[in-house]
């Protein structure tokens, strides 16, 4: 009997981590559907928030619609609603993926699930990893969502290609992410780092242009936008969208979200390396 | 090397001094947040375990008896690897616990903190097929044992019910048989009766017995005297971080077999009473327990003799408002030997 | 056997209680700084992207457009003013609900509903620090935006300043109702995002209302807030006014006892019934 138990341990291999690794995803996946208070969010968030900004608009253009020229000059939009709607939905996939990545471990240990899952001999980034897979899909409901509700009401059509922009959203995805990632793992050994969260969020809204050409900002804070992996997409998705940008127009903003992406990938998984060790030491993992 | 389930060399464990907070208590307030602004301090440290020496023998249930605070569950997370000792070593099933932290997770089933360990929002079925998964069970496998698992649990017409419907006794089930998917030769066991009503915790105490004869070795920590007596083959005593006992229940009661136990039960108590007993000779310990609400307070005295020391006990009694209800001499208990060791009582 | 006397509930009583509650919350916010530097740097985040867009509206720095709505071109005093406004707004509004929800959440509010100090006192005087805290953090905000993006009242600020009073007493009237509403339901977040988005997109804190979509006008003019907005910035920043600046300040007097009654009425039938079901320690 004893020999029995002791023969059968486990074998770690590639094939059994990354089983591990969509069985997180699927637990994932099915806890999300059993909140059923999402499906409000996904609905109104995608239609209030940019409607600020879009009203404030409508009256900056004036009954007559002059200033309206004027902002299609400078910007070289064909539709200012899809001008900021883009820019808001950028600002809004980042200030999710802070909290819902960034705060996946966070809930669990709050529950007290982070150590059950420690415990097992998985590759530990897997639990960041699964949590990432539904959020992305929820975030693709999200914006599909954006998409189909201004299309309907308000009639945006963008001239330029639909796989273009999604090519520039991919694009985006290592660096939103990467910035989850590491936030999720500072949030676990940094307790009230909500405050975090709001100046991520406070750069892209003030920096990033999300309902304005950059080239409006002053030199110094041009010279911050341009470390804001953000602005590149927000500028990338109008160009797509706006003036039927191929890849080689839209490759000033591509490659730079592609290296930003890589940076804040390896930021993302040395703070985890990090935050995991020091909660070993610390204990931080089972506390809460 | 000698071929011990668990093997524990004066391991210490420190942390961090959080104010306020001897343990693991819940840091509710925000405070951290004014970190920003306050200075840093030297850090003072805070010693939870303090050299603790282990031999845990391949099919034996060794118990880790000891006071909330006294290091038990430090202990228990230095051994599944959560935890990272400050100096010392350990082994698990021969790997090191620091260098071979992924083989001892493989080697080790464990149950912290019970009902929380588990997802709620998952049915029992789906956290055990979850938990198979994490511990690298192939599928057709996994199927087979989650089945035998829900059946053994007794949680077979419950198993597709999300887990907040559960009792707590059907929760800490869940996670006993979380430990055992992976069928690992050892399972550390903290606190498995924590909160469970009797009934509840008789069931998981047979079910540990089970286990035992199955060939899994087993460690487990609680501060229930009779649960440590029943199940294990040997007790380490562990208290402020040290393991100050080791030796079977049988053992360590016979240590304290010269000594008898006379417990009395008596009203009005006062403090005076404890200092003019204790002066009495041959008199080593003293602790007191209050009965409920109401005046009735139990007094455990350890004596060397108690034919010599009974008539001065009554004699000190007598007077000044206090009654003498019962009295009887009774053989020393796991309890007695705790508190033969420390001088203090398991549950204050 | 001596009787205590049972405490009297005059009126000297009730204020130093009202005092009491307010003075612990006002200890309670400064405990943490950092709220207080979020609440001023908060809205001023959220407006700095107005603040460019309606540079992408202007030619030669003058918003023509905004000013053939309003009759002003400085849209960022409009603005900055509404916002100001919206923070005295949200305060009252949510304030009450959301206090409730924390000592639900906290487990005090059986104990603070022990006491024999009326329901409502005990709501108002949670409120009453956090406006004096608004008053601070706006003040400071309007100096620090002030000095970014410009910021020129040039009418009479007295007057403009009791205008906004009846409007802030009505909005407690939606306070006891909205309070109501979050003991029935025990949630409050999601109802107070997405009603005060509405709130401020329709009374119109960052946009004249006759900007709006036609079809949605009318829900604008619904709103007691919408007058009022209206009339301070008539009255301070010489804006066009949707009607004359004093049958906007009669609608908000109208409003105010309208909505002191209305939201009294509700909030009492509602305990009531909370208390039959007893479900006030639940959450």
């Amino acid at each position: 009997m004893e020999t029995s138990l002791t023969g059968s341990l486990a074998k770690p291999g590639f094939r059994s981590d990354l089983r591990a690794l969509f069985t997180v995803m699927w637990r994932e996946w099915i806890i999300f559907t059993r909140y059923p208070s999402w499906i409000i969010a996904m609905f109104i968030w995608p239609l209030i928030f940019p409607m600020l900004y879009i009203l404030t608009a409508r009256a900056l253009a004036g009954p007559d619609g002059r200033g309206m020229a004027v902002f299609m000059e400078t910007t070289g939009a064909t539709d200012f609603i899809g001008y900021i709607v883009i820019g808001t939905t950028v600002w809004m996939w980042q200030n999710i993926v802070l909290w819902d990545v960034g705060f996946s471990l966070r809930n669990e240990q709050m529950r007290g699930t982070l150590e059950s899952n420690w415990l097992s001999p998985t590759w530990r980034f897997s639990y960041l990893l699964g949590h990432t897979g539904p959020q992305f899909i929820t975030m693709l409901m999200f914006i599909t969502i954006t998409a189909i509700e201004f299309g309907l009401l308000f009639g945006i059509r963008l001239n330029g290609s639909i796989w273009m922009i999604l090519l520039m959203m991919l694009a985006a995805v290592p660096s939103i992410y990467g910035l989850g990632f590491a936030f999720a793992s500072l949030v676990i050994t940094v307790k009230e780092a909500n405050a975090f969260v709001f100046l991520i969020r406070g750069l892209v809204m003030i920096f990033c242009g999300i309902t304005f050409p950059i080239s409006l900002l002053p030199d110094w804070m041009q010279s911050i936008a341009k470390w804001l992996p953000q602005t590149y997409l927000i500028h990338g998705m109008r160009a797509a969208a706006f003036s039927k940008a191929g890849i080689g127009e839209l490759a000033p903003d591509f490659i730079p979200l592609l290296l930003f992406g890589t940076c804040w990938l390896v930021v993302g998984y040395f703070t985890f390396l990090w935050m995991e060790r020091r909660a070993r030491r610390t204990g931080a993992i089972g506390q809460y | 090397m000698a071929d011990f389930a668990i093997e524990a060399k004066q391991l210490i464990k420190k942390f961090p001094a959080r104010p306020g907070t001897g343990d693991k208590g819940a840091d509710a307030s925000p405070a951290p947040r004014r970190r920003l602004f306050a200075k840093k301090k030297p850090k003072a440290m805070f010693t939870a375990v303090n050299g603790v020496d282990l031999q845990i023998e391949r099919g034996e249930i060794f118990g880790l008896l000891g006071p909330n605070g006294a290091g038990k569950s430090t202990t228990i997370r230095m051994l599944c690897t959560l935890l990272e000792p400050t100096s010392g070593t350990a082994q698990v099933n021969g790997f090191d616990i620091v260098k071979q932290a992924n083989d001892v997770r493989r080697s080790l089933g464990t149950v912290l903190a019970g009902e929380r360990s588990i997802y709620w929002k998952l049915t029992g079925r789906e956290n055990l097929e979850y938990f198979a998964a994490l511990y690298h069970i192939p599928a057709e496998i996994a199927k087979k044992r989650v089945e035998e698992l829900i059946e053994r649990m007794e949680i077979k017409d419950r198993s597709n019910e999300l887990v907040e419907k559960y009792s707590t006794g059907m929760r800490q089930r869940i996670a006993i048989a979380k430990a055992l998917l992976a069928r690992p030769p050892i399972l550390l066991l903290d606190e498995p009766t924590l909160g469970l009503d009797p009934q509840a915790a008789r069931r998981v105490r047979e079910l540990i017995a089970e286990l035992k004869q199955e060939g899994h070795t087993i460690l487990l920590t609680t501060h229930y005297m009779e649960e440590a007596d029943l199940l294990s083959d040997r007790i380490g005593i562990i208290d402020a971080g040290k393991v100050i006992a080791l030796d079977t229940p049988e053992g360590l009661k016979r240590r304290i077999d010269q000594q008898e136990v006379i417990r009395l039960e008596l009203t009005g108590w006062h403090d005076d009473l404890a200092d003019k007993l204790r002066s009495i000779s041959g008199i080593q310990n003293l602790t007191t327990r209050q009965q409920g609400e109401a005046d009735l307070w139990e007094v455990n005295l350890h004596a060397q003799n108690s034919r010599l020391a009974l008539p001065r006990i009554v004699e000190s009694i007598s007077g000044n408002g206090t009654r003498l209800v019962n009295m009887n001499i009774v053989k020393p208990s796991l309890e007695d030997v705790f508190i033969h060791l420390t001088g203090k009582a398991l549950r204050d | 056997m001596e009787i205590i006397p049972l405490s009297q509930p005059t009126l000297r009583n009730q204020l130093r209680a009202l005092y009491v509650i307010a003075r612990k919350d006002w200890k309670v916010f400064w405990r943490y700084p950092l709220n207080a530097v979020s609440n001023i740097f908060q809205p001023i985040i959220w407006i700095t992207p107005v603040y460019f867009m309606g540079k992408a509206f202007s030619t030669n720095g003058q918003a023509l457009g905004f000013a053939a709505y309003s009759g002003t071109s400085d849209y960022m005093s409009f603005i900055l003013l509404g916002t100001v406004l919206t923070n005295f707004i949200l305060t009252v509004f949510w304030g009450m609900g959301y206090a409730l929800k924390n000592d639900m959440d906290a487990g005090v509010l059986e104990s603070n509903w022990l006491t024999p100090v009326p329901r409502l006192l005990i709501l108002v005087g949670r409120t009453l620090s956090s406006l004096l805290v608004t008053a601070i953090t706006s003040a400071i905000m309007l100096l620090i935006a002030g000095a970014l993006f410009g910021f020129q009242p040039t009418g009479n600020t007295l007057a403009a300043f009791l205008t906004a009073i009846p409007m802030l007493i009505g909005l407690y009237g939606f306070g006891f109702a909205f309070a109501a509403a979050v003991l029935l339901m025990r949630e409050a977040n999601t109802l107070v995002d997405v009603s005060s988005f509405l709130v401020q997109g329709f009374s119109g804190t960052n946009f004249p209302v006759k900007s709006l979509p036609t079809w949605l006008i009318p829900i604008a003019l619904i709103l007691p807030l919408t007058y009022g907005l209206d009339a301070v910035r008539g009255l301070l920043l010489k804006s066009e006014t949707l009607l004359p600046i004093p049958v906007e300040i009669g609608i908000l007097i109208v409003f105010m006892f309208g909505m002191l009654w209305f939201g009294a009425w509700v909030f009492q039938r509602v305990e009531r019934r909370v208390r039959t079901l007893g479900t006030l320690g639940q959450h």
